[in-house]
């Protein structure tokens, strides 16, 4: 197959072949649990012709030896964050919001014999969508929120995204899988025709900055019973997975919950948390104290 | 009950490490603490050079999987020589965590396991051999291909022959063909490595 055409006296690459195709979608399965379906062909194609260029290169075969032997494996950084898509809105991957309301919720609330806080930790923030969603579903879905205290506190490592958070203003595309009574019950509309997350429920939300890799940040997050961290993860390198393992591990209580994202296996990344199949979705849990022999 | 309303001083509690953070204290925490005092202590202890001893001492003694898998993880972080040769010696040991952990930690450190590699790759038990490939197997290094086909041409052990080979076949270059074809008239009565050796030929040739 040609995968290339003349443009002036340079050769331009144009398209990635097939053997190409599925030894790139090999290696980045390995690298990230992400695997590539022949019918994303032309998303991964368009992304690896943008980083062979981008890195210097002219062929899929040198820019992926140079990616493959980096040894910082900047590249490979930068090729997961082109092939993964940081798109965020109100009440995505809702089927784990449904296992919070529906099991975890329930079964922390359960083993609080002292009653204190629950707390609970969404990270990253990003522009706020993910922590006003667990806020709004446990309002909306979990009827023990009447008798018991939740806490949420969110971080992020960018701090201009924290005062998006605070702001708590979202265009359409937004809060489009609201339902349109929530929407109605927790936001008013805005003369640009925003929609603008009501106070109460913005004031419910602790934000922070924080960096998962770095252990003297990291350290004084303690004390959660629920920890959301989805499609973070895919971002890492494996050193920087491990830490951030160990980091949700040392900030969970025995017995506390994580979700992923739906394309993550903490499986693959450490051995520390117990996994709990729901019928909705998997969970992973820190094992109660004793467990860990 | 409800949501709490936040203020700006309940984000975080102070993490209860109540013992002297400097490295003699934490050395003492590692191994007289409780569980979380020797995992907090094996995880501050990252930031020491000196404690790579008191951390690999510590592994062959400690029960809890969760201390263990925080002493790795400081390890890797330290990454040094002194990681690398206390290390090593796992390689040969019967418990499947302790060597395949300890795999996971020289993959992660590239630079420092290099100048052990060929030693590894000549070991004199054949096991500490495939798992010195297993090293290979995600270590982010340029002598990784030159690495495999020495043992294409020097191995004469089946099972690590057949790691070098399946390795290759993500890796080789065109030029290896020919030193895998080699090793198919070397190896001719073994079924499995004829068969892994033709996967990697018709795999480096797709990709040439």
């Amino acid at each position: 197959m040609m995968a290339d055409k003349e443009i002036g006296t340079t050769r331009r690459l144009t398209e990635i072949t097939d053997p190409e195709f599925e030894r790139f979608r090999d290696f980045f399965y390995r690298k990230t649990g992400i695997k590539f379906e022949n019918s994303k062909r032309y998303f991964v194609d368009k992304r690896l012709i943008e980083r062979i260029y981008a890195t210097g290169n002219n062929s899929f075969r040198s820019y992926f030896t140079q990616m493959r032997f980096q040894a910082s494996g900047e590249e490979v950084q930068q090729l997961i964050n082109c092939m993964t898509v940081n798109e965020t809105y109100f009440y995505r991957e809702e089927y784990q919001f449904e296992v919070m309301v529906e099991n975890v919720m329930n079964e922390i609330a359960a083993n609080k014999k002292d009653k204190s806080d629950i707390r609970i930790w969404s990270i990253p923030s990003s522009t706020g969508e993910e922590p006003y969603s667990i806020a709004l579903y446990l309002l909306e879905y979990w009827p023990q929120i009447q008798h018991l205290d939740v806490e949420i506190v969110s971080s992020d490592i960018d701090s201009k995204v924290l005062q998006a958070c605070h702001a708590g203003v979202y265009n359409e595309r937004s809060v489009k899988h609201l339902p349109a009574r929530t929407l109605k019950k927790y936001f008013s509309e805005t003369a640009q025709g925003n929609y603008q997350l009501n106070k109460d429920i913005r004031d419910a939300v602790k934000f922070s900055k924080v960096n998962l890799s770095d252990i003297n940040e990291t350290k004084h997050y303690r004390n959660f019973d629920l920890i959301f961290c989805r499609n973070l993860l895919i971002y890492f390198d494996d050193e920087s997975r491990k830490e951030a393992a160990n980091v949700f591990y040392d900030a969970l209580n025995p017995g506390g919950f994580i979700f992923l994202g739906h394309s993550e296996s903490m499986s693959r990344i450490s051995s520390l948390f117990k996994v709990k199949k729901y019928p909705k979705a998997i969970v992973y849990q820190r094992p109660l104290t004793g467990e860990n022999k | 009950m409800a949501l709490k309303k936040q203020n700006d001083d309940n984000v975080t509690e102070l993490s209860p490490r109540r013992s002297e953070r400097d490295f003699n204290g934490l050395k003492n925490s590692l191994h007289e603490g409780d569980e979380d005092q020797r995992r907090w202590a094996a995880r501050d202890l990252a930031s020491f050079d000196e404690a790579v001893g008191p951390l690999v001492k510590q592994l062959t003694e400690e029960k809890s999987h969760v201390v263990r898998d925080a002493i790795y993880l400081s390890l890797q972080k330290i990454g040094n020589q002194d990681v690398v040769c206390q290390l090593i010696p796992f390689l040969s040991e019967e418990d499947a965590e302790l060597r395949n952990s300890t795999i996971e930690v020289l993959q992660m450190i590239p630079e420092q396991i290099e100048t052990h590699i060929i030693s590894l790759l000549n070991h004199q038990d054949s096991d500490v051999r495939i798992f010195a490939i297993d090293i290979l197997q995600v270590l982010a290094h340029a002598k990784t291909p030159e690495w495999l086909l020495s043992v294409l041409k020097d191995e004469t052990h089946v099972n690590v022959v057949a790691a070098a080979v399946d390795r290759l076949a993500e890796v080789g270059t065109a030029s290896m063909v020919r030193d895998i074809e080699e090793v198919k008239t070397k190896f001719s009565d073994e079924e499995y490595l004829m068969f892994a050796c033709n996967t990697a030929i018709r795999r480096i040739k797709a990709n040439s």
